[in-house]
């Protein structure tokens, strides 16, 4: 029983970062990324590319986070323009079928180019026994990552002035610009913030398993649960959101079985935004 | 808002040639399409089994996206499961009238009966909770998802991945995809024909009001709920409807038939650039959409990438979908001619 409900937090902490971009996102811009799966394996992809050219894997996941990041940024600087004049609805709508031929073009592009893509980071090492239960190497060093990026972005938005910064954009855009702050600057950053969690989605994952060209449609749909469960535009609900729904889903597969604990899962996330419509931390 | 939708049709009832009038005008795009649809084999592709076959898929999907209209475009419910309400009434229409030996139109209308079903409690739960257009993608998104799921794991009953033969299917239909074309044509037109009705009732007018406003709508006595609730089971039996048929024409299905990859994404696609909550909109989404895949057939790999990159394009430049910009340059050039006198669009000089 520990194992698995172990395995689940390794497992939802993984969920938890996928959402934690596609909420920041979604808080400043209102838009519902719906390209971040495919902006996850874009960044898997050149690191596969540059560590095949012989790069110590390190730099090969700073490269791809770095790459994912540009492109987030290029979709923030082009293409999102037009969906910020709008407003309401009309706004989500026009970002939703924007994004989705952005995820159809980077994948497209990407079938084309590599169609037998993958990234697969193999971390040597016996396994490490934690709490007296031994886990892979691989996926104990992506949950140390994890969790760490975690604490870090919960005391930049908790502590730092930049990160209540961009809390403040979430919450009044016009406040925030009477003090001073750029809303158009922040946004920005935080696309670029976004798309470089996307990369580091993508290297955590490849470590336990290979990520291939065709990941990025379930990355999407985990992420988008992910943030709505844990409420739009909070960093710590993503994660809250993303360690239950991992133990939910582990604690399933385990004594249930494999079907049934996808349905399970997504019961447990369409009850819970029907109980709490405002997400788990929402506002 | 109470009584039948006869007793509260606006205005005095219309007698002798102004009903033929109103009539002819309310029928006449349903026309129009119907017979272009009817000529296209002859004319053009009824020798390529290959095109008849897309020609068929972008029936289905006009089907799809009538239903997916009076869903999303008229009352604003994202719904996200056409895939899956469909995949309710295929898997339904298949398994009963297999493995329970029910005629196939028994079947079929089970089938419907139960989209139907499972809409108006989508529905149902999201005006409870009164959700907002995400959490009701999202809610509706996750039923989807849990849908497949299902579908995979009974294998003994849907034949999981490998998908499900249907014993029963009318083998002339198969083979002759002419056929599934012109039954396709003949569904199309007859909920074209549902849609339009409801449009021009009174229900059609509490649409309208409570898609510009809702809170607005319902001061104004209309029963916001009823109305969503309502357009939800007409447009998930209009789904299932579709879902059934279509298995049944296929011979064949998978969990793939019904997928959100596969479909909701283009539905939503198709009815956002015919133009949402209008009449024609998915009829000319789906035909362009159909012309498309055809256009597309010979770029392999890359086709996807052509795909986004006209998505990407028809949304920067036509953001409210091609029958209202056209009405609107219609009314633009009609206003020219007539001074300054403003001109609405069809549906509302049906109504005075």
């Amino acid at each position: 029983m520990k194992a698995v409900i172990l395995d689940g937090i390794v497992l939802g902490l993984g969920f938890g970062l996928l959402g934690v971009g596609l909420t920041l996102v979604y808080g400043l811009g209102g838009v519902l990324n719906l390209a971040y799966g495919e902006i996850a394996v874009f960044g898997a992809i050149v690191v596969s590319q540059v560590m095949d050219r012989g790069a110590p894997t390190l730099v090969a996941a700073g490269v791809g986070m770095l790459a994912a990041a540009a492109l987030s940024v290029l979709l923030d600087l082009t293409l999102m323009r037009p969906v910020y004049r709008q407003t309401g609805e009309e706004r989500t709508l026009l970002g939703l079928l924007l994004t989705l031929g952005v995820a159809f073009v980077i994948v497209g592009l990407l079938n084309w180019k590599y169609p037998t893509g993958a990234l697969y980071i193999f971390v040597g090492g016996d396994p490490i026994s934690i709490a007296g239960v031994p886990m892979a190497a691989g996926s104990v060093w992506a949950s140390v990552i994890t969790l760490g990026v975690a604490g870090v972005l919960l005391v930049f938005f908790g502590l730092t002035t930049f990160g209540r910064g961009v809390r403040s954009v979430i919450q009044d855009e016009t406040g925030a610009r009477l003090v001073g702050i750029s809303p158009s600057l922040v946004r920005t950053l935080i696309f670029a913030l976004s798309g470089g969690l996307a990369g580091l989605v993508a290297v955590t994952r490849s470590m336990s398993a290979p990520l291939t060209v065709t990941a990025g449609f379930d990355l999407t749909t985990f992420a988008l649960i992910v943030a709505v469960v844990g409420g739009l535009g909070s960093v710590a609900g993503a994660f809250l959101a993303g360690v239950l729904l991992g133990i939910v889903d582990n604690v399933s597969a385990h004594y249930i079985g494999e079907y049934i604990t996808a349905i399970v899962l997504l019961a447990a996330a369409a009850i819970t935004i029907l109980v709490r419509p405002r997400g788990l931390l929402g506002r | 808002m109470g009584g039948s939708a006869v007793s509260a049709a606006p205005g005095p009832r219309p007698r002798g040639p102004r009903l033929a009038r109103l009539l002819t005008r309310a029928l006449l795009p349903i026309a129009v399409a119907a017979a272009i649809l009817v000529v296209l084999p002859p004319l053009w592709f009824g020798d390529s089994p290959y095109t008849t076959g897309l020609a068929v898929e972008a029936l289905v999907f006009g089907c799809y996206a009538v239903g997916f209209n009076l869903i999303f475009g008229s009352t604003n419910q994202l719904f996200l499961c056409v895939g899956a309400l469909a995949g309710v009434g295929g898997y339904s229409t298949a398994i009963l009238s297999d493995k329970a030996s029910l005629p196939l139109a028994a079947g079929v209308a089970l089938g419907t009966v139960s989209a139907a079903i499972v809409g108006g409690l989508l529905a149902w739960i999201a005006v409870r909770r009164s959700l907002n257009v995400i959490f009701t993608g999202i809610v509706t998104l996750v039923f989807s998802l849990a849908f497949t799921n299902f579908i995979i794991g009974q294998r003994d009953l849907t034949g999981a991945d490998t998908g499900y033969v249907l014993q029963g299917a009318a083998t002339d239909l198969a083979d002759d995809r002419v056929g599934g074309y012109y039954l396709f044509v003949v569904v199309l037109v007859v909920l074209l024909i549902v849609f339009r009705a409801l449009q021009l009732s009174h229900v059609g007018w509490a649409f309208r009001a409570l898609r510009d406003d809702e809170v607005a709508a319902e001061l104004a006595g209309v029963d916001v709920a009823r109305y969503r609730i309502y357009a939800a089971v007409v447009g998930s039996a209009m789904i299932g409807l579709t879902g059934g048929l279509y298995a049944y024409s296929l011979g064949f299905i998978s969990p793939v038939t019904y997928g959100f990859a596969q479909v909701d994404v283009q539905v939503l696609i198709i009815v956002a650039f015919g133009g949402m909550g209008t009449l024609l909109g998915p009829v000319i989404g789906a035909a362009a959409f159909g012309f498309l895949d055809r256009a597309l057939t010979d770029s392999g790999q890359l086709r996807e990438a052509y795909y986004g990159a006209f998505v990407i394009a028809i949304f920067l430049f036509l953001r409210r979908g091609v029958v209202p910009a056209a009405v609107g340059l219609f009314d633009r050039l009609a206003s020219l001619r007539r001074g300054a006198q403003r001109v609405d669009g069809a549906p509302g000089r049906a109504e005075r």
